[in-house]
């Protein structure tokens, strides 16, 4: 793994950015924007319909996946014949050679580098810079993400965690931009600055959407048009994409590069929807010379054959890091490593081993927003659940909560010892208030502890509901 | 062995996954398709694209002329796709004569690019454009201002629709083009304190003409 793991220090972290409230307002703004979007246009014609189109695009594939050795040999054929080179890497190492030796092979110095989360995981960047290339993250979120020297907060906005201030300093800092406030100059600097990498780099790097196996086709979205400018400007252009991305047919596709931004952003189509087959054909002016595709896998196929294999379906949309509560006050990077939210809560243990992202299956209240909201129906929940039971037969249990659920169980199990408990908790908080001694000081640490109700359910059914008398009803 | 096969050998080493996932029998268009008359498809391409920021323009061939000075301005080159691409006879010839001239398709510092398109999505309010020779990549993504000229009758419902007249007629989509890029508005970013900002990298503005 390249970038660090830090998943372990999930409750450092998080309580880093519970104390951040310039974080905490962005954060909270961007995901509740991205969220009511997503329901305007998923739904805009009827509930009924955009839940028969999220289960279009989920059957879309899984049926892909369900095939996926067969799709991808078609893929690899058929790329081939639109004149792709095709490599495969088993994992980060290997990818990023395999690109470095492409850029070796045609003397690339400069390269210009549209959004993908897969070289996020591969760390490709830092692999080219250490070998003495010169790379330039052109998505404005990752460039100011690369000037800040950060990584990506949020799948599809990965600045979305800054303020305007906060990227004003950055530009001023690294780039010596003229100070302003206006989010259109700045944009427009970062135009400039960015336009004279494009016309002179040597390769361009992208990742891939989707890969249609039918055609060989690369689907790529995007709204700022970098993407496009990567794969058209440069001589070389290398697509690393995940074994995982790719779609059987056209009309899946067709289907899929829909959903993905209505989940999204809340656009029925993203600016620019990009269809690649290939290098520039005879009597072509501009497009690359060379095209290589790399399949990439990098733990895919071990997450392939387990209970996990319906996480492979996720089409990276961010939908489900917009809707959770826990994403939704303290952004990604609590989270550790490269994707945050309840995506990042499954991924990241199958990725980076459970071991090492043990808080992780527990950052959620189970809530099953990021399922309802997810556009190819992946149940997170029931995957955080099946984790956290992996963790306990690990034996990552801990003393202290298994005593714990033990007095649980002890109070449960009795209607008086319930009722003792319950007046034990009324009293304990009139003393205490707010207050919470050890472990649960936690808890408390970042909330109002909610009041006790002054009368129990119980004692309130006594009094509502004098005639009733159980199992009369 | 190679990387290729001990990771294809892995997948199948493993019982399919999914297997009692339903196929889906009725497949339907992301957006539901209503039957509409020519006239209605123009006017709800015409919405949709002025929805996602584009300037349209149903217009006759001398009213385009001035409306596209009027966008060249005081510039001396534009780009352009090759004149037989664009669906306006003798456009580069009328800019010639006023002293306008056709730029290198990669000229990263000219405003204006001319082409024309494939077909335009009503829906979405999206225009198709398929790269090929003399129909660039660059004219529709280097210049500040993108200006699309089209027929009324290139005009579908949408990208399902789209694809299936293109299967139809023996030319299936992403099949021969080396690029399709699908348009749908002016470049635009939101990564800067969630505000809209048009022209991030690619047109600022988009101006559909719909030639009658």
């Amino acid at each position: 793994m390249t970038q660090d793991v830090q998943s372990n220090n999930f409750i450092a972290l998080a309580d880093v950015a519970l104390r951040n409230e310039d974080l905490q307002h962005a954060i909270g703004e961007g995901t509740r924007t991205a969220y009511y979007r997503r329901l305007d246009t998923m739904f805009a014609n009827s509930d009924e319909h955009g839940e028969f189109m999220r289960q279009q695009a989920a059957e879309a594939k899984r049926r892909a996946l369900r095939e996926l050795p067969e799709l991808l040999e078609t893929a690899e054929r058929n790329l081939q014949k639109n004149g792709y080179k095709v490599e495969w890497a088993e994992d980060a190492a290997q990818a990023n050679q395999l690109v470095l030796d492409i850029a070796r092979r045609h003397q690339v110095r400069t390269i210009t580098k549209s959004k993908s989360m897969l070289t996020e995981e591969l760390g490709t960047n830092h692999a080219m810079e250490n070998a003495g290339l010169h790379v330039v993250e052109t998505d404005l979120g990752e460039y100011i993400i690369q000037l800040a020297g950060e990584t990506p907060s949020h799948i599809v906005g990965p600045v979305m965690h800054k303020t305007k201030a906060e990227i004003r300093d950055v530009f001023v800092r690294e780039l010596g931009m003229a100070p302003t406030d206006n989010a259109e100059k700045m944009v427009a600097f970062a135009r400039r600055m960015l336009r004279e990498d494009f016309l002179s780099a040597d390769m361009g790097i992208s990742g891939g959407n989707f890969l249609i196996a039918e055609t060989g086709s690369i689907g790529l979205v995007m709204n700022e048009g970098n993407g496009r400018m990567c794969t058209s400007l440069p001589r070389v252009h290398v697509a690393l994409i995940g074994i995982e991305k790719i779609v059987d047919t056209v009309e899946d596709y067709i289907t899929l590069t829909q959903v993905l931004p209505s989940s999204s952003t809340g656009q029925k189509m993203t600016v620019y929807t990009n269809i690649l087959n290939g290098p520039s054909h005879a009597g072509e002016e501009d497009g690359p010379e060379h095209a290589y595709v790399i399949l990439v896998d990098n733990g895919r196929s071990d997450i392939y054959a387990t209970k996990y294999a319906e996480v492979l379906s996720c089409i990276r949309c961010g939908a489900c890091q917009n809707a959770c509560p826990v994403y939704r006050t303290m952004g990604g990077h609590a989270y550790g490593w490269v994707y945050g939210g309840p995506i990042g809560a499954v991924l990241t243990p199958l990725f980076v081993g459970l071991e090492n992202a043990t808080p992780l299956p527990h950052a959620s209240s189970l809530c099953g927003s990021c399922k309802q909201v997810c556009p190819v129906d992946i149940d997170l929940p029931r995957m955080l659940l099946d984790l956290r039971w992996d963790l306990v037969r690990e034996g990552e249990s801990k003393a202290g909560w298994d005593a714990a659920m033990k007095m649980w169980a002890i109070g449960m199990t009795s209607p008086r010892r319930f009722a003792l408990g319950g007046k034990a908790a009324r009293a304990g908080q009139a003393i205490m208030g707010d207050y919470m001694p050890g472990v649960l000081g936690n808890w408390s640490k970042h909330r109002d502890f909610p009041d006790f109700a002054p009368k129990p359910f119980r004692q309130l059914w006594r009094e509502r509901a004098p005639s009733h008398k159980p199992g009369t009803s | 062995m190679s990387a290729r096969d001990r990771i294809l050998g892995k997948l199948r080493q493993t019982r399919k996954p999914f297997s009692d996932v339903q196929p889906i029998c009725e497949r339907r268009h992301m957006i539901p398709r209503h039957d509409l008359s020519r006239r209605e498809q123009l006017q709800l391409f015409a919405d949709e694209a002025e929805a996602v920021g584009c300037f349209v323009y149903q217009l006759e061939q001398n009213e385009a002329f001035e409306q596209i000075m009027e966008l060249i301005g005081e510039d001396r080159s534009v780009l352009s796709w090759e004149q037989g691409e664009i669906p306006f006879e003798g456009l580069q010839g009328m800019l010639g004569s006023l002293g306008v001239t056709v730029a290198e398709e990669n000229d990263g510092e000219v405003r204006v690019g001319i082409t024309g398109v494939n077909a335009a999505l009503a829906a979405t309010g999206s225009l198709i454009l398929e790269s090929g020779g003399g129909r660039y990549r660059n004219t529709s993504l280097l210049p500040d201002v993108h200006i699309a000229l089209l027929r009324a009758d290139q005009i579908t419902p949408d990208l399902e629709t789209w694809q299936q007249t293109q299967k139809d007629a023996g030319y299936p989509a992403f099949t021969e083009a080396s690029n399709t890029t699908v348009i749908t508005g002016p470049s635009k970013t939101a990564d800067i304190a969630h505000q809209l900002v048009k022209g991030a990298h690619g047109p600022r503005e988009v101006h559909v003409m719909i030639l009658e």
